[in-house]
Protein backbone atom coordinates (compact mmCIF):
# COMPACT_ATOMS: atom_id res chain seq x y z
CA UNK A 1 0.00 0.00 0.00
CA UNK A 2 1.25 3.52 -0.76
CA UNK A 3 2.76 5.59 2.06
CA UNK A 4 0.75 8.70 2.84
CA UNK A 5 2.38 11.73 4.39
CA UNK A 6 0.11 12.66 7.30
CA UNK A 7 2.19 15.55 8.60
CA UNK A 8 0.39 18.93 8.69
CA UNK A 9 -0.09 20.22 5.16
CA UNK A 10 0.34 24.00 4.90
CA UNK A 11 -2.35 24.23 2.21
CA UNK A 12 -4.87 22.34 4.36
CA UNK A 13 -3.94 24.48 7.36
CA UNK A 14 -4.96 27.58 5.38
CA UNK A 15 -8.32 25.96 4.47
CA UNK A 16 -8.91 25.09 8.14
CA UNK A 17 -9.26 28.78 8.99
CA UNK A 18 -12.54 28.85 7.03
CA UNK A 19 -14.08 25.77 8.63
CA UNK A 20 -17.17 26.65 10.68
CA UNK A 21 -16.49 24.85 13.96
CA UNK A 22 -19.95 25.69 15.31
CA UNK A 23 -21.57 23.46 12.67
CA UNK A 24 -19.21 20.62 13.52
CA UNK A 25 -19.83 20.95 17.26
CA UNK A 26 -23.59 20.86 16.65
CA UNK A 27 -23.23 17.79 14.44
CA UNK A 28 -21.15 16.02 17.06
CA UNK A 29 -24.11 16.23 19.45
CA UNK A 30 -26.11 14.02 17.05
CA UNK A 31 -25.98 10.31 16.38
CA UNK A 32 -24.57 9.18 13.00
CA UNK A 33 -28.10 8.30 11.88
CA UNK A 34 -29.38 11.78 12.78
CA UNK A 35 -26.50 13.29 10.78
CA UNK A 36 -27.42 11.21 7.71
CA UNK A 37 -31.09 12.13 8.12
CA UNK A 38 -30.12 15.82 8.16
CA UNK A 39 -28.11 15.30 4.99
CA UNK A 40 -31.13 13.72 3.29
CA UNK A 41 -33.37 16.57 4.44
CA UNK A 42 -30.88 19.01 2.92
CA UNK A 43 -30.87 17.05 -0.36
CA UNK A 44 -34.65 17.16 -0.41
CA UNK A 45 -34.64 20.92 0.19
CA UNK A 46 -32.07 21.49 -2.58
CA UNK A 47 -34.18 19.45 -5.02
CA UNK A 48 -37.23 21.55 -4.13
CA UNK A 49 -35.29 24.79 -4.70
CA UNK A 50 -34.01 23.48 -8.04
CA UNK A 51 -37.57 22.52 -9.05
CA UNK A 52 -38.84 26.00 -8.13
CA UNK A 53 -35.98 27.56 -10.11
CA UNK A 54 -36.84 25.51 -13.20
CA UNK A 55 -40.51 26.49 -12.89
CA UNK A 56 -39.63 30.19 -12.54
CA UNK A 57 -37.39 30.05 -15.63
CA UNK A 58 -40.15 28.33 -17.63
CA UNK A 59 -42.67 30.99 -16.59
CA UNK A 60 -40.25 33.80 -17.42
CA UNK A 61 -39.61 32.27 -20.86
CA UNK A 62 -43.34 31.88 -21.50
CA UNK A 63 -43.99 35.47 -20.42
CA UNK A 64 -41.27 36.72 -22.77
CA UNK A 65 -42.64 34.70 -25.70
CA UNK A 66 -46.31 35.58 -25.10
CA UNK A 67 -46.42 38.91 -23.23
CA UNK A 68 -50.14 39.51 -23.81
CA UNK A 69 -51.16 36.16 -22.25
CA UNK A 70 -49.03 36.68 -19.18
CA UNK A 71 -50.71 40.05 -18.51
CA UNK A 72 -54.16 38.49 -18.85
CA UNK B 1 -32.56 12.30 -3.77
CA UNK B 2 -30.26 9.42 -2.89
CA UNK B 3 -32.09 6.90 -0.76
CA UNK B 4 -29.23 6.03 1.58
CA UNK B 5 -31.30 3.86 3.96
CA UNK B 6 -32.66 1.70 1.13
CA UNK B 7 -29.20 1.34 -0.43
CA UNK B 8 -27.63 0.27 2.83
CA UNK B 9 -30.46 -2.16 3.53
CA UNK B 10 -30.23 -3.68 0.05
CA UNK B 11 -26.51 -4.33 0.48
CA UNK B 12 -26.92 -5.55 4.04
CA UNK B 13 -29.87 -7.83 3.32
CA UNK B 14 -27.94 -9.53 0.51
CA UNK B 15 -24.99 -10.10 2.84
CA UNK B 16 -22.61 -7.94 0.80
CA UNK B 17 -19.25 -7.30 2.45
CA UNK B 18 -18.72 -3.57 2.05
CA UNK B 19 -17.27 -0.53 3.80
CA UNK B 20 -18.79 2.94 3.61
CA UNK B 21 -16.24 5.59 2.64
CA UNK B 22 -16.43 9.05 1.04
CA UNK B 23 -18.98 11.74 1.75
CA UNK B 24 -21.46 9.59 3.66
CA UNK B 25 -18.68 8.36 5.95
CA UNK B 26 -17.71 12.00 6.48
CA UNK B 27 -21.33 12.84 7.33
CA UNK B 28 -21.50 9.95 9.78
CA UNK B 29 -18.38 11.30 11.49
CA UNK B 30 -19.91 14.78 11.80
CA UNK B 31 -19.06 16.60 8.57
CA UNK B 32 -21.40 19.46 7.67
CA UNK B 33 -20.72 19.10 3.94
CA UNK B 34 -23.22 17.64 1.51
CA UNK B 35 -22.85 14.59 -0.70
CA UNK B 36 -25.05 13.10 -3.37
CA UNK B 37 -23.78 9.55 -3.66
CA UNK B 38 -22.88 6.51 -1.61
CA UNK B 39 -19.30 5.26 -1.96
CA UNK B 40 -18.47 1.76 -0.82
CA UNK B 41 -15.42 -0.49 -1.03
CA UNK B 42 -16.51 -4.09 -1.64
CA UNK B 43 -14.79 -7.43 -1.20
CA UNK B 44 -13.66 -8.97 -4.49
CA UNK B 45 -14.29 -12.57 -3.41
CA UNK B 46 -16.34 -14.54 -5.94
CA UNK B 47 -19.15 -15.04 -3.41
CA UNK B 48 -19.30 -11.35 -2.65
CA UNK B 49 -19.43 -10.39 -6.33
CA UNK B 50 -22.52 -12.60 -6.65
CA UNK B 51 -24.06 -11.02 -3.56
CA UNK B 52 -23.37 -7.51 -4.84
CA UNK B 53 -24.96 -8.34 -8.18
CA UNK B 54 -28.06 -9.78 -6.48
CA UNK B 55 -28.34 -6.81 -4.10
CA UNK B 56 -28.43 -4.17 -6.82
CA UNK B 57 -30.13 -6.07 -9.65
CA UNK B 58 -33.67 -4.97 -8.62
CA UNK B 59 -32.57 -1.32 -8.80
CA UNK B 60 -31.34 -1.42 -12.41
CA UNK B 61 -27.72 -0.30 -11.99
CA UNK B 62 -26.26 1.48 -15.02
CA UNK B 63 -23.01 3.31 -15.65
CA UNK B 64 -23.51 6.88 -14.49
CA UNK B 65 -23.06 9.39 -17.28
CA UNK B 66 -22.98 6.73 -20.00
CA UNK B 67 -25.22 7.29 -23.00
CA UNK B 68 -28.54 5.42 -22.80
CA UNK B 69 -28.47 2.14 -24.69
CA UNK B 70 -24.80 1.43 -24.11
CA UNK B 71 -24.49 -2.34 -23.60
CA UNK B 72 -23.91 -2.93 -19.91
CA UNK B 73 -24.57 -6.20 -18.11
CA UNK B 74 -24.72 -6.05 -14.35
CA UNK B 75 -23.32 -9.46 -13.51
CA UNK B 76 -20.39 -11.06 -11.71
CA UNK B 77 -18.40 -11.39 -14.92
CA UNK B 78 -18.60 -7.64 -15.49
CA UNK B 79 -17.54 -6.98 -11.91
CA UNK B 80 -14.66 -9.42 -12.26
CA UNK B 81 -13.41 -7.73 -15.44
CA UNK B 82 -13.62 -4.27 -13.89
CA UNK B 83 -12.77 -2.85 -10.49
CA UNK B 84 -14.43 0.48 -9.71
CA UNK B 85 -17.90 1.30 -11.01
CA UNK B 86 -19.75 4.60 -10.79
CA UNK B 87 -23.41 3.66 -11.02
CA UNK B 88 -26.81 5.25 -11.14
CA UNK B 89 -29.59 3.11 -9.71
CA UNK B 90 -33.28 3.51 -8.94
CA UNK B 91 -32.16 4.42 -5.41
CA UNK B 92 -29.65 7.06 -6.50
CA UNK B 93 -25.95 7.32 -7.26
CA UNK B 94 -23.67 4.60 -5.96
CA UNK B 95 -19.94 4.08 -6.43
CA UNK B 96 -18.75 0.53 -5.83
CA UNK B 97 -14.98 0.40 -5.53
CA UNK B 98 -12.80 -2.70 -5.56
CA UNK B 99 -9.84 -0.66 -4.39
CA UNK B 100 -9.28 2.85 -3.19
CA UNK B 101 -6.13 4.99 -3.21
CA UNK B 102 -4.55 5.03 0.23
CA UNK B 103 -6.73 2.20 1.50
CA UNK B 104 -6.34 -0.65 -0.91
CA UNK B 105 -8.83 -3.49 -0.94
CA UNK B 106 -11.81 -4.27 1.31
CA UNK B 107 -9.62 -6.68 3.27
CA UNK B 108 -6.89 -4.07 3.84
CA UNK B 109 -9.36 -1.35 4.76
CA UNK B 110 -11.41 -3.53 7.11
CA UNK B 111 -8.75 -3.08 9.81
CA UNK B 112 -9.61 0.63 9.94
CA UNK B 113 -13.35 0.57 10.42
CA UNK B 114 -16.03 1.31 12.97
CA UNK B 115 -19.44 -0.34 13.02
CA UNK B 116 -22.31 2.07 12.51
CA UNK B 117 -25.92 1.41 13.38
CA UNK B 118 -27.82 3.17 10.62
CA UNK B 119 -31.50 2.78 9.72
CA UNK B 120 -31.77 -0.60 11.38
CA UNK B 121 -28.62 -1.97 9.80
CA UNK B 122 -25.12 -2.45 11.12
CA UNK B 123 -22.54 -1.51 8.55
CA UNK B 124 -18.81 -0.96 8.47
CA UNK B 125 -17.65 2.61 7.99
CA UNK B 126 -14.07 3.73 7.59
CA UNK B 127 -12.79 5.44 10.73
CA UNK B 128 -12.13 9.18 10.70
CA UNK B 129 -8.33 8.99 10.68
CA UNK B 130 -8.33 6.58 7.73
CA UNK B 131 -10.91 8.68 5.90
CA UNK B 132 -8.53 11.65 6.13
CA UNK B 133 -5.74 9.43 4.75
CA UNK B 134 -7.94 8.34 1.84
CA UNK B 135 -8.80 11.92 0.98
CA UNK B 136 -5.15 12.92 1.19
CA UNK B 137 -4.10 9.98 -0.96
CA UNK B 138 -6.64 10.93 -3.62
CA UNK B 139 -4.73 14.21 -3.95
CA UNK B 140 -7.59 16.10 -5.54
CA UNK B 141 -7.70 19.88 -5.09
CA UNK B 142 -11.50 19.64 -4.75
CA UNK B 143 -10.94 17.68 -1.52
CA UNK B 144 -8.88 20.38 0.23
CA UNK B 145 -11.90 21.88 2.00
CA UNK B 146 -13.21 18.45 2.96
CA UNK B 147 -9.82 17.40 4.38
CA UNK B 148 -9.57 20.63 6.37
CA UNK B 149 -13.02 20.02 7.84
CA UNK B 150 -12.26 16.38 8.70
CA UNK B 151 -9.02 17.37 10.39
CA UNK B 152 -10.89 20.03 12.41
CA UNK B 153 -13.40 17.33 13.41
CA UNK B 154 -10.55 15.17 14.63
CA UNK B 155 -9.05 18.09 16.57
CA UNK B 156 -12.39 18.99 18.19
CA UNK B 157 -12.90 15.37 19.19
CA UNK B 158 -9.39 15.26 20.69
CA UNK B 159 -10.11 18.48 22.63
CA UNK B 160 -13.19 16.93 24.22
CA UNK B 161 -11.46 13.69 25.26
Amino acid sequence: MMEIDMSPDPVIEVYKKDVDDTLLRENLKLTPEQRVRNLMALQEFIEEVQRAGRQARRQARAAAEHPAESVA
Amino acid sequence: MTNFPAMLRALQDAGVEFIVIGGLAATAHGSARSTLDLDVVYSRSSENLERLVAALQPYHPYLRGAPPGLPFRWDAATLKRGLNFTLITDLGALDVLGEVAGGGSYEALSAFCVTLELFGTRCLCVELEKLIELKRAAGRPKDFEAIAELERLREIQEETL
